[in-house]
C-alpha cells in the first residue's frame, strides 16, 4: 500500500480504491496521519516540515503545516480534490465528496485548536518574561499638599457655605474699638484680662492704637456696618493673643468666627446650625451640650462641648483608666458662642428689638488637632516636610 | 473657687451627689473644672465667670443649687451679742472719695484673744486652698470665702485716732503692704486712712498695710467691711500688678448690701472663737446706697430670642430662686401661658450686670435648661458666595500643587534683624511694642523672611529637598496705618528631581524655579500664544545678582524670583543653593479673573504644522527674547511658535560664542504649506537674523 505521501499525487484507481470501503479506509489513513502531526510540539512539526521541505518563508512551524494541509497551490486537500475528487468516477463522487468534507472541518477544527493553545502558551511565557514587580515603587512626580490647617478651614468653609454661609475676611491689625470696644468690651472690662494682647509700635502722637486682633469677632461689626440684615457669614482667620508657646497654645492661631443676623433667628436656630456642622465634620454618632456661659458680645452665651471622639463619651480609656483626653468628663470643649448681645447692635445701627442673631468662633488649630490626635499645636508652624507629606 | 460640698450643705439640704451636682451646676453656667475627694469631703473647682461676683462664696452658689434643685435657700440673719459701749463712739469713718468707696462698715471688739483656729476652721479653710494663720485672720477669710465679700481687719490699738479717712491716692505716694513690699501708688486709687489721713494703713479693697496688721499681741480689732468701684480696683490691680482674692471680688462688682452683713458675720465669729466683747452697733457710712432697678420681661421676648417657650411656673421659680421678686404686671394676670405676659423683676443687689430684659431671659433659659430648646436649621435666604479672588486662588493652588509645592503656614513674627535682610528699602516695619521676645518682634515685611526659616528648620533636620508655598500677608507700616497685602511666596532647595529607579537626580536650579513661574504665568494668558509674565532683568539685593528676575503683567509689577544670595545664605547657614520667589496677590488674581473672562475659543488648525529647525551661533548675550522678536517682527502670520530646544556652550563652540538651536512651526490656517513657500519663509527667518544679529547658521 503506498504511503499518503505520495498517495495524493495520484488518482484513486491508480491506489486501486475502487469501492466505498476502500475510500473510508484512505480517508481514515489521511486523517491518522494528520492527527499525529497536529499533536507533535513545535520543534517536532519544525523538523517534519524540514523533512517535507514545506517550511515556509516566515518561518513558522504551525504556518507551514497549515499550509501544508490546506494551502490553496500544493496542500493535500487541495491535491485531493483535484485527484482524487476530481478524476475519480461518477459513482464514487458522493462517497469521496462527503469524506473529503468530514476531512477538512476535521483539520480546520484542530488546526484552530492548536493555534489558539501556542498562543496561549507563548503569551504566558511572555507574561512570566514581562511579569512587573509590584512591589517597586512607579516613577513619582512631586506632589505638593495643602497645609492641615488649609484643609479644615476649607472643610469647614464648605460646610457653612452649603447652609448659605458667605465667606469673608478682614485686617488681622486692628483698633481697640473694632477687637473691644464695639464687641462690648469697654477698657478695664475683666475679659481684657483673658485676651492678652499685642500692640503695634507706632509713631509719637498717632491718633489711634493698633493691635494684632486676638479674635477674629472684630469682622462681626466690620459685615453688619457694611451689610444690612439678613447677614450670613464665616470668617476664617489668624488670631493673636500674648500667650507664651507651649504644646497647646500659640501666640498666633486659627479661628473661624461665624454670624448670623436677621429678623427670625432664635436660640433654636443657632443650636440647630451649630449642631449641624459639627455633624457634618465630625459625624453623625457625636452628641452635642450647650453650657451656658459668659462673653461680653453674646448673650445667652453658650460654651458648645461634644461627645469625646477619643473614648466615644464613656469617658474611660480603652485599657482601663480614665481617657486622657477629656479628662474623664466624656465631653471635650470646643468653643464659645451665643445670641448676639443687643448692645453689639446698638454700635452698627441695627434694631435690636427688631433683629437677633448668633455669633460664634471656633479655633481651627484645636478642631485639627483633635480630629487628627495632633498633641503639639507647634507641628503646624514647623512646617517640617515629613508633618507636611502626612497630609496630602 | 473651690467649692466644699458640705459648707454648701449650711444653706440648702442637698441630697444630690457630689459628680451629679457639679454635672447641674455645669448645665447652668457655672463652669466646673474638676470634682475632687479630699479629707474633708468633696471640692469642686468652680471657674465662675468674671460676670458672676455672687458666685466667689459659698452662699452665692448655694442660691445657684437652690434654684436648680428647686430648694429653699436658708437665711442669713445674726445676731451677735453686743456690749452697751457703741461702736461710734470708739472709730470714726469719713469717706472723703465716694466715687471710689461707696460704702464702708466699721465694728470694733474689744479684749479677744488671738489664738490658733479651731480644727473645723482650719479644715474648711485647707478645704478651699487657704492657709490659717490665726483665728482672726482666719474668720476673715472665712467670711469671705462663705459670702463671697471680702474683709480686712485692724489692731484697732494701732489706728491713729481711731479713725479712718478714705481719700484718693495722692502723687508719689507709697504704702508697705501686708506682703511686705512697698508700693507706689496711683492718683486714681482708694486709699484707707487713719488719724488725720495723712497716714496710709490699706489699698482699698486691695491690700491692707503692714503697719496696722493682726498680730499675735493685739488686743482690740476693727472690722473693715467696705465697697468699692470695681473699675478703679480693676484699672488699680492692672497698674499694681498686684491681683488679690480682694481686689478680684471687687473688681468684679461686689455686693454693697453684703459689706454690713459680712461684717456681722465676722464679728459673731470673732465672739465665739477669739472672745472679747462687740461694741454696740455699726459705723456705716454708705454714700452709694442704690435703689434697686426695676427690669421687665415678656414671653414675647423670650419667644423672639429664644425660639421656644418657658411654661410661666418655670419663669417664675428660677426667678425668684435667684432673687429677681417677679410680679405679673400684664392686663392677662392669671391667665397662664399668656402671650401678653409681662413679669416686673428687681433687681437683687448681688446681681450688678443684670439689668435689662435679655439678661433676664438669659436666666430664664439657663435655669430651665438649654437642652429644652429644640435645635433646628434656618432655611437660607440668599445665595451665599466665596471671597471675591476665592476661584482665582483656587486655580493657582492647583497649579502649586500639581508642581510639586507644599503649602506652609507661619507665624508672622519674626526677629527684627531677620527681617531687615529681606526688607525692601524704604518700608517701615510693624514693630510689636510689647513682643514676648526679641525673637518675635516685628511681623514680616515679606513673606520671604518666615520661608527662609522653614527651608532652614527642614534643612536643619535633616530634610534637604523642599519645594514650599504660603499664602498669606507681610504687614508694614504708612504713617499711622496698618498695611496688609496679600502675597505668594515661594521657597525650593535640594533636588527638582530626586534619584530613582528610571531616573538620575537633578538639583533644583533657576530654570526650575523660572518654569514653575511660568507655569502659574499661564492661567493669566489667553489665546494660543499666551506669553504669561514679562521677564525683566533687576530684582532686589538679597537675590544672587546674576540668578534673578522681575516679573510684572501689562506694567504691573508683580513680584521678584530668583536665588538667595550667598553672603545671605551664608549668614543664615543655608549650606546649599535656595531659591525663593514672591508675588502679589492681588494684581496675580486680578489678572487671572481678566484672562478669564477675555479667553476665547480658537478653532484648531485644519491643515499640517510643519516644523524647522536652525542652529545658530550667536555672541554671548544675544538673548532668547531678541531672536523672536526678530522673527517676530518679520510679521509671517504663518509662524505659530518659536521654541528653543537646545542650547549649548563649550566643546567645538568657540569661546565667546553660544550655540542655540530653535525650533520654528509653521502653520497656515487657509491650506496646506507648500515647500517653496516654507523654503521662502526659511529665508526671510535666516536673513534677518544674519543681518541684525549676525548669527551664524550651523548645520543641524
Ligand atoms: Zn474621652
Amino acid at each position: 500500500m503506498p504511503t499518503v505521501d505520495n498517495a495524493t499525487a495520484k488518482t484513486l484507481n491508480e491506489l486501486g480504491v475502487n469501492d466505498a470501503q476502500g475510500v473510508a479506509e484512505i480517508f481514515a489513513e489521511v486523517r491518522a496521519r494528520f492527527d499525529r502531526q497536529v499533536a507533535l510540539d513545535t520543534d517536532g512539526i519544525r523538523n517534519l516540515m524540514l523533512q517535507q521541505a514545506w517550511l515556509g518563508s516566515d518561518r513558522d512551524p504551525v504556518t507551514s503545516l497549515r499550509n501544508f494541509w490546506l494551502g490553496r497551490k500544493a496542500g493535500v486537500l487541495t491535491l485531493i480534490t483535484e485527484n482524487w475528487l476530481k478524476r475519480s468516477p461518477p459513482s464514487l463522487k458522493g462517497v469521496i465528496g462527503k469524506q473529503f468534507n468530514e476531512l477538512k472541518s476535521h483539520i480546520e477544527t484542530k488546526l484552530a485548536e492548536q493555534r489558539k493553545r501556542i498562543e496561549e502558551k507563548t503569551e504566558a511565557a511572555a507574561l512570566t518574561r514581562e511579569q512587573v514587580d509590584l512591589s517597586l515603587p512607579g516613577v513619582i512626580h512631586p506632589i505638593g499638599s495643602h497645609h492641615l490647617i488649609r484643609q479644615v478651614f476649607q472643610e469647614i468653609e464648605d460646610i457653612f457655605f452649603s447652609i448659605g454661609f458667605s465667606v469673608v475676611e478682614g485686617p488681622e491689625i486692628e483698633t481697640p474699638y473694632y477687637n473691644f470696644e464695639a464687641l462690648n468690651i469697654p477698657e478695664f472690662h475683666p475679659v481684657r484680662d483673658d485676651m492678652d494682647t499685642f500692640y503695634i509700635d507706632l509713631p509719637e502722637g498717632a491718633p489711634t492704637p493698633l493691635l494684632l486682633r486676638t479674635h477674629t469677632s472684630p469682622m462681626q461689626i466690620r459685615t453688619m456696618e457694611k451689610q444690612k440684615p439678613p447677614v450670613r457669614v464665616i470668617v476664617p482667620g489668624k488670631v493673636y493673643r500674648r500667650d507664651n508657646p507651649d504644646a497647646t497654645h500659640s501666640f498666633m492661631f486659627h479661628q473661624v468666627e461665624g454670624l448670623a443676623v436677621d429678623t427670625d433667628i432664635t436660640f433654636c436656630d443657632f443650636t440647630g446650625t451649630i449642631e449641624y456642622f459639627v455633624k457634618q465634620f465630625f459625624g453623625a454618632g457625636v452628641k452635642t451640650r450647650f453650657r451656658p456661659s459668659y462673653f461680653p458680645f453674646t448673650e445667652p452665651s453658650v460654651e458648645f462641648d461634644v461627645s469625646c471622639i477619643f473614648c466615644g463619651g464613656s469617658g474611660a480609656a480603652a485599657g482601663g483608666g480614665v481617657c486622657s483626653k477629656c479628662k474623664g468628663a466624656g465631653w471635650i470643649e470646643l468653643f464659645g458662642a451665643g445670641m448676639v448681645d443687643p448692645a453689639v447692635y446698638g454700635f452698627v445701627n441695627y434694631d435690636a428689638k427688631k433683629v437677633s442673631g448668633f455669633a460664634f468662633g471656633m479655633g481651627i488649630d484645636r478642631l485639627a488637632m483633635l480630629r487628627y490626635g495632633i498633641d503639639d499645636i507647634q507641628v503646624f508652624f514647623q512646617n517640617d516636610v515629613r508633618f507636611l507629606k502626612q497630609f496630602p | 473657687m473651690k467649692v466644699v460640698y458640705n459648707w454648701l450643705k449650711d444653706f440648702v439640704d442637698l441630697t444630690a451627689p457630689p459628680q451629679e451636682l457639679a454635672s447641674r451646676l455645669a448645665l447652668s453656667g457655672t463652669n466646673v473644672g474638676s470634682v475632687e475627694n479630699g479629707p474633708h469631703g468633696a471640692v469642686i473647682d468652680a471657674e465662675v465667670g468674671s460676670n458672676r461676683p455672687d458666685c466667689l462664696g459659698h452662699y452665692g452658689i448655694a442660691r445657684e443649687v437652690a434654684a436648680i434643685y428647686k430648694l429653699a435657700l436658708k437665711h442669713v440673719s445674726l445676731k451677735p451679742a453686743e456690749s452697751a459701749a457703741k461702736a461710734g463712739d470708739a472709730i470714726k469713718v469719713e469717706i472723703q472719695s465716694p466715687e471710689l468707696c461707696g460704702r464702708f462698715t466699721a465694728r470694733v471688739i474689744r479684749n479677744v484673744k488671738i489664738q490658733p483656729s479651731p480644727k473645723w476652721l482650719k479644715d474648711r479653710l485647707e478645704a478651699s486652698g487657704v492657709a490659717s494663720i490665726s483665728n482672726v485672720v482666719d474668720i476673715s477669710n472665712y467670711v469671705m470665702l462663705e459670702l463671697g465679700h471680702a474683709l480686712h481687719t485692724f489692731d484697732y490699738d494701732k489706728v491713729r485716732d481711731h479713725k479712718i479717712v478714705v481719700r484718693k491716692a495722692k502723687p508719689s505716694e507709697k504704702i508697705r503692704t501686708l506682703d511686705g513690699v512697698e508700693r507706689q501708688l496711683d492718683s486714681g486709687m482708694c486709699m484707707i486712712c487713719d488719724g488725720d489721713g495723712s497716714r496710709t494703713v490699706g489699698i482699698g479693697g486691695i491690700m491692707g498695710g503692714a503697719e496696722t496688721e493682726i498680730s499675735f499681741s493685739t488686743k482690740n480689732v476693727l472690722i473693715e467691711c467696705a465697697w468699692f468701684d470695681p473699675i478703679a480696683i480693676r484699672r488699680a490691680t492692672r497698674f499694681l500688678k498686684l491681683h488679690t482674692e480682694a481686689s478680684t471680688r471687687f473688681g468684679r462688682g461686689a455686693d454693697p448690701e453684703m459689706a454690713e452683713l459680712a461684717s456681722r458675720r465676722c464679728a459673731e465669729l470673732i465672739l465665739q472663737l477669739a472672745g472679747g466683747e462687740l461694741l454696740a452697733g455699726v459705723v456705716d457710712v454708705y454714700p452709694g446706697k442704690r435703689v434697686p432697678k426695676k427690669i421687665r420681661v415678656t414671653r414675647a421676648e423670650i419667644l423672639r430670642v429664644m425660639g421656644a417657650d418657658v411654661p410661666d411656673k418655670q419663669i417664675e421659680a428660677s426667678l425668684t430662686a435667684l432673687g429677681f421678686a417677679p410680679v405679673r404686671i400684664d392686663h392677662n394676670r392669671g391667665a397662664e401661658g399668656s402671650l401678653l405676659a409681662t413679669w416686673e423683676c428687681t433687681q437683687p443687689s448681688w446681681r450688678a450686670e443684670v439689668e435689662r430684659e435679655i439678661d433676664l431671659i438669659e436666666e430664664i433659659a439657663r435655669i430651665y435648661g438649654l437642652e429644652k430648646f429644640p435645635p433646628r436649621l434656618p432655611a437660607a435666604r440668599q445665595g451665599a458666595s466665596r471671597l471675591p479672588h476665592h476661584e482665582a486662588e483656587t486655580r493657582l493652588r492647583e497649579r502649586l500643587i500639581g508642581l510639586g509645592y507644599r503649602e506652609i503656614v507661619t507665624i508672622p513674627h519674626v526677629a527684627e534683624e531677620r527681617d531687615a535682610l529681606f526688607r525692601p528699602a524704604g518700608v517701615l516695619p510693624a514693630r510689636l511694642s510689647n513682643p514676648l521676645s526679641e525673637e518675635a518682634g516685628v511681623l514680616k515685611s515679606t513673606g520671604i523672611v518666615t520661608m527662609a526659616a522653614a527651608l532652614e528648620w527642614n534643612l536643619n533636620h535633616g530634610q534637604r529637598n523642599a519645594r514650599l508655598f504660603e499664602i498669606g500677608r507681610h504687614y508694614r507700616l504708612e504713617g499711622n496705618q496698618s498695611l496688609e497685602t496679600r502675597v505668594l511666596t515661594l521657597g525650593a532647595t535640594g533636588e527638582a528631581r530626586e534619584k530613582g529607579l528610571y531616573d538620575s537626580a537633578r538639583e533644583f536650579s533657576f530654570a526650575d524655579l523660572k518654569g514653575d513661574l511660568d507655569a502659574i504665568g499661564q492661567l493669566v494668558g489667553s489665546g494660543h500664544d499666551a506669553r504669561g509674565f514679562d521677564w525683566h532683568d533687576g530684582g532686589t539685593d538679597w537675590l544672587h545678582a546674576a540668578k534673578r528676575g522681575k516679573m510684572s503683567i501689562a506694567k504691573t509689577e508683580l513680584g521678584v524670583a530668583g536665588q538667595l544670595a550667598r553672603r545671605v545664605a551664608d549668614r543664615l547657614k543655608l549650606r546649599q543653593d535656595v531659591f525663593f520667589a514672591e508675588l502679589e496677590l492681588d494684581a496675580l488674581y486680578a489678572a487671572i479673573k481678566a484672562a478669564k473672562t477675555s479667553r476665547r475659543y480658537e478653532p484648531l488648525p485644519r491643515f499640517p504644522a510643519v516644523e524647522r529647525d536652525f542652529s545658530l551661533l550667536l555672541a554671548d548675550g544675544i538673548t532668547f527674547a531678541q531672536i523672536v522678536e526678530s522673527i517676530r517682527s518679520l510679521n509671517i502670520p504663518e509662524i505659530t511658535s518659536i521654541e528653543t530646544v537646545d542650547l549649548f556652550r563649550g566643546k567645538n563652540v568657540p569661546a565667546g560664542k553660544v550655540s542655540l538651536l530653535i525650533r520654528v512651526t509653521f502653520q497656515s490656517r487657509e491650506a496646506t504649506l507648500m515647500d517653496a513657500q516654507i523654503n521662502h519663509f526659511v529665508g526671510k527667518v535666516i536673513s534677518i537674523l544674519e543681518h541684525r544679529h549676525g548669527a551664524q547658521l550651523r548645520a543641524s
